[in-house]
C-alpha cells in the first residue's frame, strides 16, 4: 500500500483495535481471578514452579521489539487458537473428575473460552484487513495431559492459565506496536476512562 | 621515643566488643618492647610480655599501633587495627523504571559495619545467569537488561555482603511484571482557566526514563486538595497527560500531585513533585461608595462555606 493512499479500512474505522484492547483487559482480569480460584480449588501452591511444563504457548519473547507486524499478529492468532484447545481440555477435566459438581467454576472457564475465541476472531479479521497472511489453523487437540495423573493435570491447567494471563499483557503491547508501526490514523487504542473518586 | 625507620604496615581487623591481642611481629614473648597507639605511648598495663592486649574494643581503638624493640628501640612491627562488625543480612530491591528495557537492583546494609564491605550479586533467570552491570556512582546498584520480556519465569537475585569479619547474603525472587514501577510524571503544571472560578488545568509529561510510551502507555492518578483541607480528591486517567479539575473551591490555593503506572502491570510510581495553583478570580471592579457598601454586605455572606460532604480531618493524607 502506497503511503500516500488512505490507511486500511480497519484504521478508518477506529473500532477494531479499541474493543480488542478492551477485550484483552477484560480477559486479563477474568483470567487472573480464574487462576486464583483454580489454584485454590485444586489445592495448589500459587508459587509452584511451572517452568518445566511444556506444550503451553509461552508469552516470553527475545528481541520482541524487532518482530514484524505479521509475525506479531500471526503469533498471537496461533497462540489463542492453541489456548482454545487447552482451555477446552481444562474444562473437560474439571467436569469429568477434578471438580465435577462446581458448575459456577465451569462457567467461569467457559466465559474465558468464549473471550479467547472472540479475540482469535478479531485478530484474524485484523490480519485479513491488513493483508497479512493468516496462518493455518491447526486445531487438533494437543491431548497434552493424556495419560497424566490428576496432580499433573491440575498443575498443567495452572500453567495454561498463568501463560494466558501473561499473553494478554503481551498482546495489548503487540497491538500498540502494530498501530504505532502503521503511523496511520492513530487507532484510539485507549479510551479516556475517568473514574472520579471523592 | 625517636625510632625512625620504614616498616611495612600490617592490617588487623577486630570485632567490636571483643578483646584483641596484637603481637609484636616475630619477637619473643618476653622480649623488651614498647607500643604506641597513633604515636602515643601506651603504658605497660596493656602489655602481656611483648604482646599488646586491648579489652572490649570499640571504634576509638581503631588506628595505627607501632611496636619498638629494645634496647635500640627501633620499629619492629606496625599494625593498623580496624574495629568493626561483620555485615548483617543485606537488603536488596529490584525495580524496572524503564520497562521493557531492563531493571536495576540496589542494595544496602541495615546497619553500618565501620569497615570496608564488598558486595557480590548474581541474577538468574530461566536457569541462566545474567550479567548485572555495576554502575559507578552510586556504588551499590547495578543494571540488568531484559533478554526476554513477558516471561512467567521468576528472576532470582542473590546478594552477598562480605568484609574481613564475615559475610551474609540475601536471596529474593520475583516476577518480571511485579517490579515494573515508573518514575513519577515530570513537568507537572497547574494553571487557572480564565473566566472559570472553579477550574484548574493540570498537565504533565511522561517520565523521561519511560522508553516507549506508545507501546507501553501509562495511566495516571491525580490527587488534589485545597491547602486548607487535609482530604485529597483523586481521579484516575487511563490516557492523556492533562486534566481539568472542575470542582475546585473558588479562590482557594490548591496543591496537586500526579502518579503513574503501567496500564496493566506493576505498581504506581511515587507521587510527582507537588505544584500549587489557585483558580481564576474576577478582577475587583473600581466602584462608587454606595455600590461599594452594598457590595461589601454581599461579599461577607458569600464567604467560603465547606460543603457538608467534605470532612475536615487532621489525619495524614491517605494514599490512594
Amino acid at each position: 500500500m502506497a503511503s500516500s493512499e488512505k490507511p486500511p479500512v480497519a484504521f478508518q474505522h477506529p473500532g477494531l483495535c479499541h474493543p480488542t484492547i478492551y477485550l484483552l483487559r477484560k480477559m486479563r482480569s477474568d483470567v487472573c481471578s480464574l487462576l486464583e480460584s483454580y489454584v485454590e480449588k485444586q489445592g495448589l501452591d500459587a508459587n509452584f514452579n511451572l517452568d518445566s511444563i511444556d506444550g503451553v504457548p509461552v508469552a516470553d519473547a527475545e528481541s520482541w521489539g524487532e518482530l514484524s507486524d505479521a509475525e506479531r499478529l500471526g503469533d498471537n492468532l496461533k497462540t489463542y487458537w492453541a489456548f482454545q484447545v487447552l482451555l477446552d481440555e481444562i474444562l473437560e477435566e474439571q467436569r469429568s473428575n477434578l471438580t465435577p459438581t462446581d458448575v459456577a467454576f465451569h462457567e467461569s472457564i467457559q466465559s474465558v473460552i468464549l473471550q479467547v475465541s472472540a479475540l482469535a476472531y478479531q485478530l484474524e479479521e485484523l490480519m485479513v484487513v491488513l493483508k497479512h497472511k493468516v496462518p493455518a489453523k491447526e486445531l487438533e487437540s494437543t491431548k497434552g495431559s493424556n495419560g497424566k495423573g490428576l496432580f499433573e493435570k491440575k498443575v498443567r491447567g495452572m500453567k495454561v492459565l498463568q501463560e494466558l494471563a501473561q499473553w494478554t499483557v503481551r498482546s495489548i503491547r503487540d497491538l500498540h506496536q502494530v498501530s504505532k508501526s502503521l503511523q496511520t490514523d492513530n487507532i484510539p487504542c485507549e479510551s479516556r476512562q475517568l473514574t472520579q473518586e471523592k | 621515643a625517636q625510632r625512625p625507620s620504614q616498616q611495612e604496615t600490617h592490617i588487623h581487623y577486630a570485632q567490636l566488643g571483643t578483646d584483641v591481642t596484637l603481637l609484636c611481629g616475630s619477637v619473643d614473648q618476653d622480649a623488651a618492647v614498647t607500643w604506641t597507639a597513633n604515636s602515643t605511648d601506651l603504658d605497660a598495663s596493656h602489655l602481656n610480655g611483648s604482646r599488646l592486649v586491648l579489652r572490649n574494643v570499640d571504634l576509638s581503638h581503631s588506628g595505627q599501633y607501632t611496636c619498638y624493640e629494645g634496647p635500640s628501640w627501633h620499629v619492629k612491627y606496625r599494625v593498623n587495627l580496624r574495629v568493626g562488625l561483620p555485615p548483617k543480612e543485606p537488603i536488596v530491591m529490584c525495580r524496572s523504571n524503564n520497562y521493557p528495557n531492563g531493571f536495576y537492583c540496589s542494595w544496602h546494609l541495615p546497619s553500618p559495619t565501620y569497615i570496608n564491605d564488598t558486595f557480590n550479586i548474581t541474577v538468574v533467570h530461566d536457569s541462566k545467569e545474567i550479567v548485572c552491570k555495576k554502575e559507578m556512582p552510586p556504588k551499590n546498584r547495578c543494571y540488568i537488561q531484559f533478554l526476554q520480556v513477558f516471561s512467567t519465569k521468576k528472576y532470582k537475585v542473590t546478594l552477598t555482603a562480605s568484609n574481613p569479619l564475615g559475610s551474609s547474603s540475601t536471596t529474593i525472587s520475583f516476577d518480571e511484571f511485579a517490579i515494573v514501577k515508573p518514575d513519577p510524571p515530570e513537568n507537572v503544571v497547574a494553571k487557572p482557566v480564565p473566566n472559570n472560578a472553579r477550574r484548574l488545568l493540570v498537565s504533565w509529561q511522561y517520565p523521561s526514563s519511560w522508553p516507549d510510551p506508545d507501546s507501553f502507555p501509562l495511566k495516571f492518578f491525580l490527587r488534589y486538595r485545597p491547602l486548607i483541607i487535609d482530604q485529597w480528591q483523586h481521579v484516575e486517567l487511563s490516557d492523556g497527560t492533562s486534566h481539568i479539575i472542575t470542582d475546585a473551591y473558588a479562590g482557594k490555593e490548591y496543591i496537586i500531585q500526579v502518579a503513574a503506572k503501567d496500564n496493566d502491570i506493576g505498581t504506581w510510581s511515587d507521587w510527582s513533585v507537588a505544584v500549587h495553583a489557585t483558580p481564576w478570580t474576577e478582577e475587583p471592579k473600581h466602584l462608587t461608595t454606595e455600590a461599594q457598601g452594598a457590595e461589601t454586605t454581599t461579599a461577607s455572606t458569600s464567604a467560603f462555606v465547606v460543603p457538608p460532604t467534605t470532612r475536615l480531618s487532621d489525619s495524614d493524607v491517605t494514599d490512594r
